[in-house]
This record gives structure tokens, C-alpha cells and sequence, in this order.
């Protein structure tokens, strides 16, 4: 990567781009620039759509005529599909289409590698993460884009671990049972601390924890359960802290596990979702762990009153099922057949590199259902184009509403 | 890799009881296949399969050797398996090798046959060009670029693909040599003979979860697993091998079962990939 990089970094040295050469760049179109304000997070996606770092060198190179033509195929080859020429031509042209919806404005704020980064030097700079000097100019080295925080221009690059921040909700799965603490992997830099002392106890009662409660830590959380916590804070040495005060964080029980690439979910103010037309509760972690289960119900009382009630034929159940596997089909078919829509709606957008939101999930959701497509062929070829383009007529409809 | 919690096995154990799996599949039914052929310029025919997240590698390399004096009629074919690290870290260092190794026999069991070459998915008798003296050395390598799970099966895949997209060169043996020397060779750069794959097997692996079995489990799903047979099928529906994984013991009436929904299963399988595999070669013609 080392060379491959400084020979990009070369390129300006021996045709340095003048300002006239890279004005007619970003009137191509060839560069979706991103737009500043609240829309922003909605449109960070499109450069991203297809085009991570192997797709954004190409733009880099479009001096070369052939270039551009590979950066095409190069996109196609990111979205993982076994598509036919019409099918290719209508991703194209949707894509296209989703491309050119993306505002004009603050078009220097991405940046592929070598690329200016435009700053006054009058005020002075400090050069952050992902930038370099060259002839006197602040040049990316990484594909993302630019952030500003007074002095300091830094990069934020698209495809990365996931980095935490306060308050956001993670899902993740224990590690390792520490002393006082688990130890979480959530697909950031290192794995995150869970304090016993930040959690809720499971009587519920404020107390202080005793050593009774640490020897009893297993009951809680064991070695690879999937829970969900919020960020509490991040420390100086990069270490994160997560707390689960909340009733609604804690194990996940019942359903599956996704891992989708962590720029796809956007911190919004829901993230969990108790879909109960459907029987199903989705958490989207910030950190792009998300969660396809089965919905319980959440009324502690009920099911703790619940709990004793059952508690002497479940035993006897548990002895006679040994063999029997039949607490093993507790989900209903109804409620999987759900579940699993609803997953590999997930997938498909992840395919397609669009931001996971539940809107966009349950009209998904929707639209297989409508068509009464089998729940596997979802994955297929013909339905990611369908949502493509599905996609491109939802947001070329909302911004007409807007204009 | 990190283990699964109980309530994703139980959901994982429960849907394959219910005929539906996690990622809505039923029991029997494969991920999407997508084959890629002539992915190796350097070897004389390579092909790259992809199953859902599994993406395999298939070179095959052809060298003119010395057939072994037990065969001196056949040619020789070795496989090897690579598992790279960069499918999971699991196979840094020497990570891999177990699996490797494992993944070499089993391919060897069900594409070759038994030691004296009889009954080998792959002729070789074609690949002797004078008894005894001269033919074909085909050294067949696998690669698994990203694992999850059916690796048998996509490998199995991969080499079909791999040896129909191989191209092995026409061999002129200039004439007159005497009995004990090694006679000439001229290998032709420009005809090429195609390799017959018609009867080459493909390999159906049914992992059993709870009571039922599966094609094509993903890595979770054979997380659970409590046997794995994998059935290799030629097209004709003959067995041509036969290989079991796995701690769990089974009834022999349970095998005979799986082997006969494996022969069923191979059918759609076998159409399936030779359709892809004719449409990665019209691509690659292009």
C-alpha cells in the first residue's frame, strides 16, 4: 500500500493539477460532492455506494482517459452480484440517477487520495489524521471526508472500524468475563469494558455490588452473548466504557446477529424497534451490529410473575424435551419467516451500500411481500436492482417535495 | 472466531427444524453460485467460484513427467489446499494447516479414487502420452480467498470449473527412439486438447443439525453440526466417493438416506454449475 500510495502522492509532481484542470473534474459529475447541512448524513452514502477506496482511486485517475471507464466497472464489481446486461444497465442507471441527486454543494469536503485539501494558511494549519504535505499543499492520503475543527484538517475515512461516541447505542458480543467487567467486541480499535457497577442489577435494586455479585457474573452476561449498551465514555487511552442503566439494554435472546459495514447506520434518535405487527424487535448499533429477534415482551412484572408460574412444568418439560429438541422451535414460523425478511433486507441494502434506516426497511419489507417473493430470492440479483431503483424514485420524489 | 450465545444457536437449531433458515434458504436449497473462469493467466486453466460469502480459488498446472511404474498407463494428479490467512485469522501462521490438509484428503477421496487410480472422477489415461515414459502431471491447487462455510462443496466447484477452462497443450513425440532413452518431446504453443469434465463429480456435503440435514451450511450452521457427509456425484448419479466429518456417530439407514438425497440434490447441482460454468467461459470469450 506503501508504494502504491506514494506513487499517487507522485502524480502532482509531474502534472501538478492547476485549479482550471480540476474545476471541469467536479462538473463532470464524476464526483458526487457531498452537501453541508442535515441532508448531509442522508448523501455521505452515495460517494460511498460502490465507490470505497478501490472505486474513489479511480476517480483520482481521470486524466487517463481509460481510467474512467474501469472506475464503472470497478463499482459494479463492488456490489457482490451475478447480474445480466439488463439488469447491470438498469443498476447503472439507477445509481446515476442517485448520484446526481446528491447536492453540489461542498463539493471539496471528499476527498480521494491525493487530492488538494483547499485551507488558509494565513490562520495556520495543523496537518491531522489522513493528510500530508506536498509542494506546500495540504494533500489527502486517504479516501473520506474532510473535517475542520479550528486549526486541525483531518480526514475521516468511510470504511473503517467503527468509532465510538458518547451516547451512542452499540450492539455487541461479550468477550471475555473480567474481573468486575466484560469485555465487549463491538468492531471498534479494541474491545470495550462493561462495568458491573454500570449495570442494572438484575433485582433492580440501587446497591452496591458485593463480591457475591461478581462471582455471579456468568448469571448476567456469559462468554458470547449478543447485548446492547450505549457508549458512557470514551477515555484518554482509547479505552471504551459502555453502560446498560436502562431496562431496555441487555441480552439478546432469540433471532440473529448482522454485521453490516458501521457507516451504513446513522445515529438517530431510535434505535431500537419493537416491530409488533410483525413480532419482531430490531436494534440497529451505531457500531453495525444489528439485531433480527424475535419480540418478548418487555413488561418485567408480567414476566417474572410469568417465570414462577412456570417454572415447575418447564422443568419437567426441560427433562422430557433432552432429547425431544423441542424447545428449540419456540419462535413461530410466522415470526421467523419475519425475522429472516427482515434480515436480508438488511443484506441487501448493505449490498448496495445505502444507509440502514427502519423506513427504508420496512418498505422493503413491504415490497417482497407485495410481489410475494421467496424469502431467499430477496438476496437475488433482480430484487437488488428493484430496490435500487426503488431507492432513486424515493429520494428524487423527496427532493422535488423540498424544491 | 468468536462463538455463537445460546439464543442464536437455539434460533439456528429451531429453523433448520422449521425449513427455514437464517437467511430464509430451505433445507435443501444453495446459496446463489457465481463462477469466474480464467483467473490465473500463468496456469493452464484456473476458475474462481463464489457461494454467498465462500470465494474459492482453483489453478490447475500441467507439467510433462514420468508416469509412476505401478500406472505406467495413467498420469498422476495431485491436489493441494490452501486456507489463506486473510479469510480469517484463524489461519495465521500455521492456523490454517489442519484444515488444509483435511480439506486436500477429502478432495483427493472424492475426485481421485482409490490408490491405483481406479474409479478417479478425473481419466487419467488421457493424461499418459507413451506408456510408461512420458505423460501429464496435473497439479491441481485450491485456494480459499474467504470462508464461510461449504468450503467441500465450492472447492469440489472450483476444480470442475477449473479443468474444463484447461487447456493442455497437444505433445508432438518425435519418433524412433530406442526402448531405454527418453524419447523427444515438442509441446505445441498453439493447439490446445479441452479436458472432458463431463464425468467429473461434484461434491454435495449434507451436515446434520439436530435431526435434519442441510446442503450448503454456512459457518454458524456448521458450528452446530453434529456429522457432515459429503457425497461426491458424477452425472450419470454414481457415487464416486465418499467422505465423513464430524464426532457424532450415524445409523447406517441415516447414511443410506443422505445418500440418496445427496444423488438428488447433485442433480440440480450439477446443472446448475455447468450453466455457469458455460456462461463464465461465454463471458470470458467476450
Amino acid at each position: 500500500m506503501g508504494e502504491l500510495m506514494a506513487s499517487y502522492l507522485s502524480e502532482p509532481i509531474e502534472a501538478p493539477i492547476t485549479a482550471e484542470e480540476q474545476k471541469p473534474r467536479t462538473s463532470q459529475g464524476e464526483k458526487p460532492p457531498l452537501p453541508p447541512s442535515s441532508e448531509e448524513k442522508q448523501e455521505i452514502e452515495l460517494r460511498g455506494l460502490g465507490s470505497d477506496g478501490r472505486a474513489w482511486l479511480g476517480c483520482s485517475f481521470e486524466k487517463f482517459g481509460e481510467r474512467c471507464e474501469y472506475e464503472g466497472k470497478e463499482r459494479m464489481r463492488r456490489v457482490e452480484l451475478s447480474l445480466n446486461q439488463t439488469q447491470k444497465l438498469r443498476l447503472q442507471r439507477a445509481l446515476q440517477k442517485l448520484e446526481s441527486l446528491s447536492s453540489k454543494a461542498n463539493s471539496d469536503a471528499s476527498v480521494t487520495v491525493a487530492d488538494n485539501i483547499p485551507v488558509n494558511y494565513d490562520d495556520g494549519v495543523l496537518k491531522g489524521h489522513g493528510t500530508s504535505e506536498l509542494d506546500g499543499q495540504v494533500v489527502a492520503t486517504l479516501c473520506g471526508v474532510v473535517e475542520r475543527v479550528n486549526k486541525l484538517v483531518y480526514v475521516r475515512s468511510l470504511r473503517s472500524r467503527y468509532k465510538p461516541d458518547t451516547g451512542d447505542i452499540i450492539v455487541g458480543r461479550v468477550v471475555e468475563v473480567a474481573q468486575k467487567r466484560w469485555k465487549i467486541d463491538i468492531n471498534a480499535n479494541q474491545d470495550a469494558v462493561l462495568m458491573l457497577s454500570s449495570m442494572n442489577m438484575p433485582d433492580k435494586i440501587q446497591r452496591r455490588r458485593t463480591a457475591v455479585d461478581e462471582l455471579n457474573m456468568r448469571n448476567i452476561f456469559e462468554e458470547c452473548d449478543v447485548i446492547c449498551a450505549e457508549v458512557r465514555n470514551l477515555q484518554h487511552d482509547g479505552t471504551i466504557q459502555l453502560q446498560a442503566r436502562s431496562e431496555k439494554y441487555g441480552k439478546l435472546d432469540r433471532g440473529q446477529l448482522l454485521t453490516v459495514p458501521c457507516y451504513l447506520v446513522k445515529r438517530r434518535k431510535q434505535h431500537f424497534h419493537q416491530l409488533e405487527q410483525y413480532g419482531v424487535t430490531l436494534v440497529l448499533g451505531c457500531n453495525g451490529f444489528i439485531w433480527v429477534g424475535e419480540h418478548i415482551n418487555v413488561n418485567a412484572e408480567d414476566s417474572m410473575l410469568e417465570d414462577q408460574l412456570n417454572k415447575p412444568p418447564e422443568n419437567i418439560d426441560a427433562k422430557t424435551n433432552i432429547f425431544d429438541e423441542g424447545d428449540q422451535t419456540h419462535t413461530e414460523l410466522e415470526t421467523r419467516q419475519n425475522i429472516c425478511r427482515i434480515a436480508n433486507a438488511v443484506r441487501v441494502l448493505s449490498t448496495l451500500g445505502f444507509t440502514i434506516t427502519i423506513e427504508v426497511i420496512v418498505e422493503i419489507l413491504d415490497l417482497s411481500k407485495s410481489l410475494n417473493l421467496n424469502i431467499h430470492d430477496m438476496l437475488g440479483a433482480e430484487f437488488c436492482v428493484l430496490v435500487a431503483e426503488r431507492e432513486a424514485g424515493r429520494r428524487s420524489l423527496s427532493t422535488k417535495r423540498k424544491g | 472466531m468468536v462463538g455463537l450465545s445460546i439464543g442464536e444457536k437455539h434460533f439456528i437449531k429451531g429453523g433448520i427444524a422449521q425449513d427455514l433458515r437464517c437467511d430464509g434458504r430451505k433445507r435443501l436449497s444453495y446459496r446463489p453460485l457465481y463462477v469466474e473462469t480464467g483467473v490465473i493467466p500463468q496456469a493452464n486453466g484456473s476458475a474462481r467460484v463464489r457461494m454467498g460469502g465462500t470465494d474459492v480459488i482453483a489453478s490447475v498446472k500441467a507439467e510433462l513427467g514420468k508416469p509412476s511404474r505401478l500406472q505406467p498407463d495413467k498420469g498422476k494428479v495431485s491436489i493441494y489446499v490452501d486456507c489463506s490467512p486473510l479469510s480469517t485469522p484463524l489461519f495465521q501462521g500455521r492456523g490454517g494447516e489442519e484444515l488444509s490438509a483435511e480439506l486436500s484428503v477429502a478432495l483427493q477421496l472424492c475426485l481421485l479414487g482409490g490408490k491405483s487410480g481406479a474409479g478417479a472422477g478425473i481419466d487419467l489415461s488421457s493424461l499418459c502420452i507413451i506408456d510408461g515414459k512420458i505423460c501429464w502431471d496435473l497439479y491441481i491447487d485450491g485456494l480459499v480467498v474467504s470462508s464461510n462455510g461449504n468450503l467441500l462443496d465450492a472447492l469440489g466447484a472450483a476444480i470442475k470449473a477449473a479443468l474444463s477452462n484447461t487447456g493442455i497443450p497437444k505433445v508432438h513425440v518425435a519418433a524412433a527412439a530406442s526402448n531405454d532413452e527418453q524419447p523427444e518431446v515438442d509441446i505445441s504453443d498453439e493447439e490446445f486438447s479441452q479436458f472432458d469434465i463431463s464425468l467429473v463429480p461434484v461434491i454435495v456435503t449434507l451436515t446434520k443439525v439436530g435431526r435434519h440435514y442441510i446442503v450448503d451450511a454456512t459457518t454458524e450452521e456448521e458450528s452446530q453440526m453434529s456429522s457432515a457427509v459429503s457425497v461426491s456425484v458424477n452425472r450419470k448419479g454414481h457415487i464416486c466417493g465418499l467422505s465423513k466429518r464430524g464426532g457424532a456417530g450415524l445409523d447406517p439407514s441415516i447414511i443410506l438416506d443422505m445418500i440418496s438425497v445427496a444423488k438428488h440434490v447433485s442433480e440440480q447441482f450439477t446443472n446448475q454449475l455447468d450453466s455457469e460454468i458455460a456462461a463464465a467461459e461465454a463471458r470470458e470469450d467476450e
